[in-house]
Parts: C-alpha cells; structure tokens; sequence
C-alpha cells in the first residue's frame, strides 16, 4: 500500500528521497496505482522537467517522463516506432504512460520495449551520471534501477527502423513481434518479443544476412501457453525478414 | 494527506490517502459518471480529462492530478429544461449519441463523449479513422463502436456549423452492386459529405408501414440520462455507513478445507464482519436465475467446506474500506487438504475419477448423477437416424471444439444490500433476473420472499452474466451480520476466475447425405464442460442440439419426417462455472453444424448455399425438436409460420458481393499484403435462435394514466442496455395513439413491478411486449369509455360508440370528427366524475417460440506464412420478424457481430495444468476496440410473426451464432484449410496450412 506522494521539484530531491528503501519513482502511475503489491512510496517526476524531447545530432533524447503519446506525436518519432507504441496502449493510457515507466515495467510482450531494445536505446541514469544500454538494464531491472532514477533515453535517427507482429487481432498483443534496427555501417540489431519477461536480442552485428539463423535461435526456447516455439522460431524468420525487406530500401 | 484538486474548473480542498486513486477520489465527491471497468484502465470507463489530455482515473493516483484541471461528464451539458430553469442545453456530443443510438447500456458513454470531445477540441473535422483511435481505449461491449463512431462524426460536423449527411432512407431492397467499392457519398455540387448513417437497410413488411411509432427509429427512453453520466447504475448509491466486501478465493482447483481461522483477520480495525463455511446456514441451491423449479441440479452453498475450482469462494470480509478488506483476507487462515483435479472434460466420467460433488445435501435434476459427474444427460431421437444413415450415398463424421469465453460486460458484477427502515432486506444489483434473484435468495438467507426486495437500477451489460444470482448472496449475508449496508463490486480478475462463462464443449458430427445433396440424418452428439457447478448445464447444452441442429431437416422424403439425433454429457470439471452466455449454448452448435456443412457442400460439389437452403427448414413445418424436448418439461409440437432464410440469403449475398467473390481465384489473390503473401476468402452460415420459452416465460406490465395524459408503464422486464423500455414503450404508445415521451417507463423493483421472468432468451420484446400490448389495450378500452362518456354528453349528437373511438396524436376522437384530449379525459376519470384510475395489468406467456432466422457472411484475408487472419467484413441479414426500432436492433446485431468475432478469433479461456487461469484482465482476455473492427453490415428482413400483435421474433442472441463458423469458411475459402476448433488464431492456421503442404 503507498503510504507516501511525494512530488519533488528537483532531481537532488527526488534522488535523495529514492535513496530509502521501498521508494519507487512515479511516470504515469499506470502500473502502480494498480491493486497488489505496491511500495511504501512513490516520487512523482512531473515536475522535475523530464518531459522533454531534443534532437541532438543523429539522436533524439527522450526525458523519462515523456508520455508515450507525445513521443509518437513527435516529428522525429520513427514510422514503425510510431505504429509500435500504438500497438502499445490505446491513447488514454499512451496519455498518461511514461517512457521510463514503460519500459521499467514492461513485459517480453511489449512492442514498445522490443522496439526501444532494437534501436539500442540508451538509457541515463542517476545519481553518477552513468549510460547502460537498454538491453543491459531489463534482465535484472530490480537490481539495476533500484535507488536509481532514469532521466533520459535517447535512441539513434541515423538508422532504418521496422516492426513487424503476429496477433490474433490488429491491435492485439503480439504472439510474436520483431524489430529490427538497420545502420549505414550495416550493424543489424534484431530483437525479438511475444513471451517472458522481457523482449529478448536475437542479434547485433554487421553481417545483415544473418537474421534468418539468429532470430530461429532466438526464438529457441520460446514456447509458453499462447504459442509454441516451433511456430514462434518459425514466424521469427519470416517477421524478420519482413522487416529487413521493408529497412533495406531505406538505406543508402 | 490534503489535495486541492481542480474538478471541473470548481477548485476543491480535499483529503485522499497518498495511495488512492483519482477515480476513487471523484467518485466520492459524486463524480459517477467516471466508471470502474477494471484495475489495469484497459476497459477506459474511468476516463477523464486532464488538461484537456483523456487518462484513465482508476490508474492515477488523486495526487498525481494536484496543479492540473480534472474534466468530467458532468460538466459537459445537462437536461434544457428544469422547470422555470433553461440551461445550456445538452452538448452537441450528448445530443449526437442520443439521436444516434450510440448509447446502449451506456456504462462506456460517459468515457466515449469525453473521448470525442478531447478529439474534437484538437481536430475539429476528424476522419473516421480518427475518431476510431480516439476512443479505441474506451472498451464497448455492447454497440460494436458503429453507432458511437457516426455520432461523433456527426456532431464534429454540427459544431462546425455544416449540415450533417442524414439518415438514409428505412427501407427498399438492395441491388447487387456493381463495383466493388462503392462510390462515396457526395453533395450535389460533388463535394464529399460526412458520412454518418446509422440506420440499417429493412425490408419493410406491408403492416409496418400503417403505424406510427413501431418500426421508427425513436430515441432510448433512458438516453438522456446516461448520456450526462446520471447515477444511475447500482454502485452509483451513496448509503452512510457503507461496508465493502471481498471474497477470499481458492487458490487450489480441488480441496477440502480442513481448518480455517479468521481471528486474525476479525482482529483487524476496520473489519465488521468475517464470515467462513462454519458461520452460515448449509443451504444447497443454484446459481442459475431460471424459473421455478429450476431445470438443474441444486449443487452450491454460499460457502462450503470444499472447493472445487481456483477461484472457489472460500470467506467473506466486510470492512470499512476494500482495502482493508483485502488486507483482512490475507490474514485469514486456511488448511486445505489437496484432491485430485478433474481439467479436461474427456475425464470426468472415466472409471476412477475423483467425485466433484460428494456432499449428501446435492438434489438431482432429470439424469444428473454426481457420483459419475455427470450434472445433466440428454438423448434425443427424432425419426430413424440410424436409417437415414444406412440410406445415405455419403456420411460425413468430423470431430469440433468450441472454448470457454466470457461475456466481459464492462460493469463488473455489483450489488449493495441493507436493510430498510422495516427490516425488509434491500437488494439494489445489476442483474436481469430480479424476480427469480429474490425467490432463489429468500431460502439463502433464511428469509421469506415478502421480507426482500430486490431493485435493479440501470446495468452496464449483462450478456447472460447477469443471469445469475452470483453475488447478492455475499453482500446479503454480510448485511445480516453486520446489520450495516454492503457493497460488493467484483474485480475485473473476479470476473474472470470466478463468475459465468459459455460451456465450451467437444463436438462429434454425423451427417448422411444423397447424391442430390438431401440430408437424410444428422446427428450432434456434445461433451459438454459445466465447471464446477452445474447452472444452465442441461439447458444451455439443450439449446445446443435444439437450436443448432432443428435448422437442416433433409430434402424430400426427409423433409417430411427428419431424422436428427442429438446426444449431449454436461459433466463436472474443476474449472469456474459456465453458465447462460447470450446464444445460450447455440454459438456451440453452429460452429460444428456450419462448417460442417461447408464441408459436406465441397466435398460433394454443392454450392454451399444452395445446398444449404434445398436442406432448411420452411414455413408451415414443425420446428422438429418440439416433439421431443422442451428443456427439460413436457415437449409441445409447435409450427413455425415464419421463416425469412431464402431472403436473408439473397440480401447477404447482395450486400457482400458473393456472386463475384466466392470460388474467384482472382479475386481470392486480390489482397496483395504488405508484403505480398496473403489470400483473400469469403464465408457464409445460417443460423437460427429461439423467442423465449413457450409455456414458461411469462412477462407483466402495468400501465396507469395520469393527470396530464402521460402514462406509467412498469414492467418487470429489465433492461439491460438492449432498449428494451424503449422498444416496449414504443409499442404502448402505438396502442395509445401518443408520442414516445408520454410513455415514462419504470423496470424493474419487485416491490412495484408486476412480475418478469428477466431478460434472457432473447424474450422481452416477445413477451414482455405481449404483456405491455394487452395492458395498453386495456387502458385503450378505458379512455375509449371514459371518451365516449364525455362526447355523449356535449348534446344533440349521435351517440358514439366506444369502440368506434380512435387514439391518435393525444387525442381521442370520434367518427363524426369531434375529439377529446388525453388530458381532459386523464382530469375527468381522476377528478370530475365516476372518478377511476384508468389502469391496465396483464401478462403474457406464449404457446410457441418463432424462430428468428439469418445469413451471416464473413470475409477475410489470410496471412499464407503466418497464419494470421483479419477479418475484412462481417454482413448479416436477418429475419427478426418486425423491428420495432431499427436503430436500437440493429445495434443489437452490430454488437452481437462484435462479440461472435471474439469467439471467432482471439476470445478464450484457458487454464493450466494446476487449473489456474491464463486470462485474468483484458491485456489477455482481448475484446475488439474501435480501431480494428471489420466493416460491419446489418440487413433486416422482416415477416410478420402471426402470433404476436406487431408481428416481431427475436433479434439479440442471433447475431453471436453464425459469425465464426463463417470465418471459419471464409479461411478454408481462401487458405484451403479446416479448422475445426475455434478460435482460429494464427497458430493454428500455420499448422493446417503446414500439413497441407
């Protein structure tokens, strides 16, 4: 049960106060306003000033606190990150939702979450002013966030960018989903989503035409109660290669 | 901690606990038109605005919304007129969803306008797309988002001071079309116009066109409430000293409990009451709201020593807040002793299976047998199947499978219980079934029936849930023990685990057939899986074979005397209990009898509507399950008059182009795909349902002039968002000769209303209507008396006759063309001479059940790698015998369609191997948002149903049967595959489509 608000006006506040035990940083509240477990208390970050979003070089620095709906409202939101974060959450919840909290409460079914992984989003803590990427950050995000607070994500505009899923309807969860990052350099980011607790990496390197091959491993030991993994590796490949047929026209 | 909260520009100095939530917060300070849908904000009826920005209530804290302007409904617009006090009026919004029969149960309106309006306020001239992403948050259950969509569009065009595009014209046939995509609406300079038609396409019948209010589009009597967001809905009661309750559920799906402590628990502050197995009477009974006596075993306690399900109730707590409720729960104490679980339905009766039901208070219904699990047995023979087999060209056998799905109504199951001022125990609950709720309570709690009364307010879906006496039990006796008033409001996680849901069953069929393509036998026999207890298990399956299989009879000789043999075992299982889901066992039917039939049709070369239509009942004969079943009572041969299938079929085939569709290669290859891969198909069925029971439902109503000429008109019947008041209304006024708004109807207390079965098998408008049509007539009789009273009494004239006087337009008026306003006529019989009220009581119950016909068709486009399947388009023309009210029945197909397409592709329940559910919010229970729905079309056909005074037949269970197993044709149509159990997800078409290969 939250038996405390708090609503800092600066970050040294809020870190000082997510320093104690059980204290938890507040985005929208979607997820821990809910029944169950909740902690002792929660520092809501909208006003520190983290709802902005700045395009820095071939960047866009996302604050933690921007809700998800201003993120697809941005002009420098990719398409299929855009058509991701709708997949995400209708838009009363994509109204409230942060990138942060998003991303901090996600599951392996996640369009969102699989998009961001894919891009290498960059996640900037504090205090200490460390960068991990995201891929780092969500295997273990209990240990790896605790007493910490995200301030910005920043993911890259230099690189072509694609999502692709497998739902029982248009705006369902994915059963599967892929996305795909693909920079000039020929670096190829595939991730994987639709089972456990987080989207899973399938590959990262600079040799494109291995999706095929990474994406079937990846999606090995994916078998749960909404799919097998036989179809799951299967699908992987496919979606895969749609989304590389779909960034590789993008790219010079 | 102390809030000031901002609420509709109104500042408001308040204090809320640091974890308490906006919606809690505003609904305290009377804000009800922000709704509890669930606790993820999945549901969106706990929408407000936020600065203009639309965020879910429920899943914010009260301080997050501190420095930010909170909107709310109630400040939208209100009623023009109170009194000496104009008002601004209802906004343009409110106004286009009550003109638009947008409202249905209106749980979600509330959330919908305030969707539209954070739209509108950026994007003044939306396109339909985006009206359909603005509110794709806001679930709707009951309207399948066509009505609300145009209704917003249409007030977007009014508030930009454009005339809106009109409704079209009611009836006139439609043509086949000749292109594929039809040309868009344009004004007479060419330029487009919104498109906001709600209205159906009707082929009217000759006797629809001589009235004046039945068959008209009239708006919902109770529109202009729920659409400013009015308290209106059980939980919306504001009572000093409210208690709130929880159940504390199994974890376990079987085990006996072998102690259990709740001192713990009852020390607690803030708890009033903890009630376990060992603190209430052991009174054996069901949950199902049926008539007396209810046609199934009697197999429940409000709690027991055992629990036979993950989600079986195991305490109850009232306390002063639900979260120290919840708190009080995991304090309690529990030893349970493990038995071996019953999951898959092909155990329950094997040699050796662990007895669900041992307890010795357990009464048998009909050939139920606990000691086998078997809750109830059906075996119907009718003709010689076994002959019609041998005498056959071809018989065709296959194996089906239909899921358990729930009906997901937005208002979860809610009820408030207290005792009133003469210690009559006050029942206030969003149920169909008040009158059976109160009889089946009374020996529940130990009281008589006259000591409860039962109110049911406005509810916010029902869908056959609320065809259950699921919870009153649990605030009621908390009540009892605590003397103060209980609220209990289930979680949307209770709703899942722990309430009603469609049996699911396992299906074998049987089919002979000649070489000319008649039918000579057919045979179903359904495994059906009832849960842990048995409610609705024999009739619900029953429906299944007299519903599913009365449709084909044969051709021919076989025509004349069909042989249909429908077998069904409704067995036992350690899962939540089914129950009465709106089809009532018939959507089980149809998906095995229809793609069956598909199969037989290709198989043998027939074109699969032709051979359809050659094996289809007709009108003049014997529905043939009439001879031989009637749930469970003696069975009565009943004729069916009217039969509207061969235009349905001609209509449907129109409406989606089938001529041009179906077995072109070309046009199957046409979907192209984002990435090139994909197939187009196309898909029908034919479905038939049931109105009402005959000899068993029966429904009153009372109507009562008053002074001004308007009338009262209490009915039992209970509206549960269908428009059932209004489309009852409607046909008293047409009796009265007045306006709609005459007509003030109350449903349903049963301390006022005269008695109603409830709203189940798709009944009222039947039923309830026949009630509501005679006690018209009576009052009719006695204005026509008191009328010509008062005109023989004007001097030298002819005297006029009573029967020769005619109501219309208010007045009563007579051959010579003198006439006598309702009111004076009200004035004369209450004040001026042989005063009397001018009143009428009556009730119906019908002798038979005129079967409501249709053709559904289905398209869609199939992913050949993935197995993914979008469903492009949904038609349906129907045969409902008269539409009282298009608007409001055609809503009832859109969103029956909505609710089959679930069934059809995404919706199910699954449990694993310990007996715990993989469904419990909406993120996995997926129901269709606005944002991704086919194109829907309704057609009604009508007949005129001679057994009924304005010639109507059913229209609200029709429209959840033939949409699955259409899709599931239109996917063999374009892929080549079977699939015999449904839904077809994705993975299941990648393996038929993998076998193929």
């Amino acid at each position: 049960m939250i038996r405390e608000y708090h609503r800092p006006k600066t970050i040294e506040e809020a870190l000082t106060l997510i320093a104690e035990p059980g204290v938890v940083p507040l985005g929208g509240g979607i997820q821990l306003s809910q029944p169950g477990a909740r902690p002792a208390a929660v520092v809501d970050l909208q006003a520190l000033g983290l709802n902005k979003i700045h395009k820095v070089g071939n960047n866009l620095e996302i604050g933690a606190a921007v809700t998800l709906q201003a993120l697809l409202e941005s002009e420098h939101c990719p398409t299929d990150l855009k058509q991701a974060l709708k997949l995400e959450a209708p838009l009363n919840i994509r109204n409230a939702a942060t990138v942060a909290g998003a991303l901090a409460a996600c599951d392996g079914r996640s369009p969102f979450a699989a998009a961001m992984l894919a891009l290498d989003a960059q996640v900037s803590l504090q205090p200490g002013e460390e960068t991990a990427g995201l891929g780092n950050i969500l295997p273990l995000r209990q240990e790896a966030l605790a007493g910490k607070l995200i301030t910005t994500v920043t993911i890259p505009l230099n690189a072509a960018f694609a999502y692709r899923q497998v739902a029982r309807t248009p705006m369902d969860k994915p059963i599967l989903c892929a996305a795909m990052t693909l920079w000039s350099s020929k670096r190829t980011r595939l991730v994987l989503g639709g089972w456990g607790a987080s989207p899973s990496l399938a590959m990262d390197g600079r040799e494109p035409g291995g999706y095929a091959q990474a994406a079937r491993n990846a999606a090995q030991e994916s078998g749960d109660q909404w799919a097998s993994a036989e179809y799951r590796r299967e699908t992987a490949e496919i979606l895969s290669r749609r989304c590389f047929t779909r960034i590789s026209k993008e790219l010079p | 901690m102390n809030l000031n909260l901002t609420i509709n520009g109104i500042l408001h100095e308040t204090s809320a606990q640091p974890g308490e939530t906006l919606m809690s917060v505003l609904r305290r300070y009377g804000f009800h038109s922000v709704k509890f849908g669930d606790e993820q904000g999945l549901s969106g009826s706990d929408t407000v605005l936020l600065d203009g920005r639309l965020v879910n209530a429920g899943v914010m804290l009260a301080a997050q919304a501190e420095g930010h302007q909170i909107a709310t409904l109630e400040a939208l617009g209100e009623h023009p007129e109170q009194g000496w006090k104009k008002t601004g009026g209802l906004h343009p919004l409110q106004q286009a969803f009550v003109e638009s029969g947008a409202i249905q149960c209106g749980y979600c309106t509330p959330a919908q306008i305030l969707a539209a309006k954070a739209l509108l306020d950026k994007n003044p001239d939306p396109t339909e797309s985006e009206v359909r992403e603005a509110i794709a948050g806001v679930l709707c259950r009951c309207t399948g988002y066509i009505k609300p969509v145009k209704a917003i569009l249409q007030a977007a065009a009014v508030m930009r001071g454009e005339i809106p595009g009109g409704e079209g014209p009611a009836g006139g046939w439609l043509e086949l079309p000749e292109e594929e995509t039809p040309t868009p609406l344009t004004t007479q300079g060419g330029e487009p116009i919104v498109q906001t038609r709600v209205m159906p396409n009707v082929v009217v019948t000759p006797e629809n066109k001589q009235w004046n209010l039945v068959g008209k589009p009239e708006k919902k009597l109770d529109a202009v409430k729920l659409v400013q967001g009015k308290p209106a809905f059980t939980a919306d009661i504001e009572l000093r000293g409210l208690l709130h309750a929880k159940v504390l559920k199994s974890p376990h799906a079987h085990a006996r409990i072998r102690k259990i402590d709740a001192s713990k628990a009852r020390a607690l502050p803030g708890v009033a009451a903890v009630l376990t197995w060992e603190d209430l009477p052991r009174v054996v009974y069901s949950t199902a709201g049926q008539s007396d006596p209810i046609p199934g075993p009697l197999d429940m306690f409000s709690l027991d020593n055992k629990v036979r399900y993950a989600g079986d109730r195991v305490a109850f707590v009232a306390a002063e807040t639900p979260e120290i409720a919840e708190q009080a729960l995991g304090l309690i104490e529990v030893e349970y002793e493990l038995l071996e679980a019953i999951l898959d339905s092909s155990q329950a009766m094997k040699d050796g299976a662990v007895r669900i039901h041992d307890e010795p208070e357990y009464v048998d219904f009909a050939d139920s047998d606990p000691t086998r699990n078997l809750a109830a047995e059906i075996r119907i023979d009718i003709g010689n199947v076994e002959k019609g087999f041998a005498e056959a060209d071809r018989v065709f056998e296959a194996e089906y499978e239909v899921p358990k799905v729930q009906q997901a109504h937005i208002e979860p199951h809610v009820c408030v219980t207290y005792w009133d001022e003469d210690d009559r125990l006050v029942v206030r609950t969003s149920t169909q079934v008040p009158f059976h709720a109160r009889r089946m309570l009374a020996p529940v709690l130990g009281l008589p029936v006259k000591r409860i009364r039962v109110i049911k307010p406005r509810i916010g879906g029902g869908f056959g849930g609320k065809q259950e006496v699921q919870i009153e039990d649990v605030a009621a006796h908390l009540t009892i023990a605590t003397k103060r008033p209980v609220l209990y409001e289930c979680s949307r996680e209770e709703e899942f685990i722990a309430s009603r849901s469609r049996h699911p069953m396992k299906i074998r069929m049987k089919t002979g057939v000649k070489k000319d393509g008649a039918i000579t036998a057919n045979e179903m026999y359904a495994l059906s899986d009832t849960g842990a207890y048995g409610c609705h298990a024999l009739t619900v399956t029953g429906n299944t074979g007299h519903k599913s299989m009365a449709l084909y009879v044969g051709a021919g000789e076989y025509r004349q005397a069909p042989n249909i043999r429908f077998y069904a075992d409704i067995v036992y299982t350690n899962t939540p209990p089914a129950g009465a889901y709106r089809g009532y066992g018939v959507p089980q039917g149809y998906w095995p009898v229809e793609r069956h039939m598909e199969k037989i049709a290709r198989e043998m070369g027939f074109d699969p509507l032709e051979f359809r239509l050659k094996n289809a009942l007709r009108p003049g004969e014997y529905h043939p399950f009439s001879t031989a079943w009637n749930e469970g009572r003696e069975p009565r041969p009943e004729i069916i008059h009217t039969v509207g299938l061969e235009d349905c079929v001609l209509q449907g085939k129109a409406a989606i182009g089938w001529d041009h569709k179906y077995g072109c290669e070309e046009w199957r290859r046409s979907g192209g795909g984002q990435e090139g891969n994909t197939r187009k198909g196309i898909g029908a069925a034919l479905v038939m349902q049931g109105t009402a029971i005959p000899y068993l439902d029966m429904g009153g109503a009372s109507i009562k002039m008053n002074d001004d000429g308007s009338f009262n008109m209490l009915v039992g019947a209970t509206d549960l968002g269908t428009g059932s008041d209004t489309v009852l209304g409607q046909m008293a006024a047409e009796v009265l000769g007045v306006p709609l708004e005459d007509i003030i109807a109350y449903s349903s207390d049963t301390d006022f209303t005269p008695f109603d079965k409830g709203a189940y098998a798709s009944s009222t408008t039947y039923i309830s209507g026949g009630a509501v049509v005679r006690a018209a007539e009576i009052v009719k009789e006695q204005i026509q008396q008191r009328a010509a009273l008062m005109l023989n009494q004007e001097g030298e004239h002819r005297e006029i006759k009573a029967e020769e006087i005619r109501l219309a337009d208010r007045q009563a008026s007579a051959p010579d063309g003198r006439s006598v306003p309702l009111s004076e006529i009200a004035l004369d019989s209450l004040h001026r001479q042989e005063q009397e009220q001018i009143m009428g009581v009556a009730s119906y119950v019908s002798p038979c059940s005129p079967p409501p016909f249709a053709a559904q068709f289905a398209e869609v486009t199939v992913d050949m790698e993935t197995g993914q399947v979008t469903v492009d388009k949904l038609v349906m023309a129907v045969d409902s015998g008269v539409i009282v009210n298009p608007l409001t029945a055609s809503g009832q197909i859109e969103g029956g369609m909505t609710q089959a397409l679930g069934y059809a592709v995404c919706e199910e329940m699954v449990y694993d191997e310990k007996g715990q559910a993989r469904e419990r919010d909406f993120g996995d229970y997926h129901i269709f948002r606005s944002d991704e729905m086919p194109e829907l079309t309704t057609i009604f056909v009508e007949t005129f149903e001679p057994s009924h005074p304005f010639g109507v037949k059913a229209v609200a269970e029709i429209p959840m049967d033939g949409v699955a197993p259409a899709v599931g044709n239109a996917v063999l149509d374009a892929a080549g595959v079977q699939i015999d159990d449904n839904p077809v997800t994705p993975e299941k078409v990648w393996r038929a489509l993998k076998q193929k290969a």
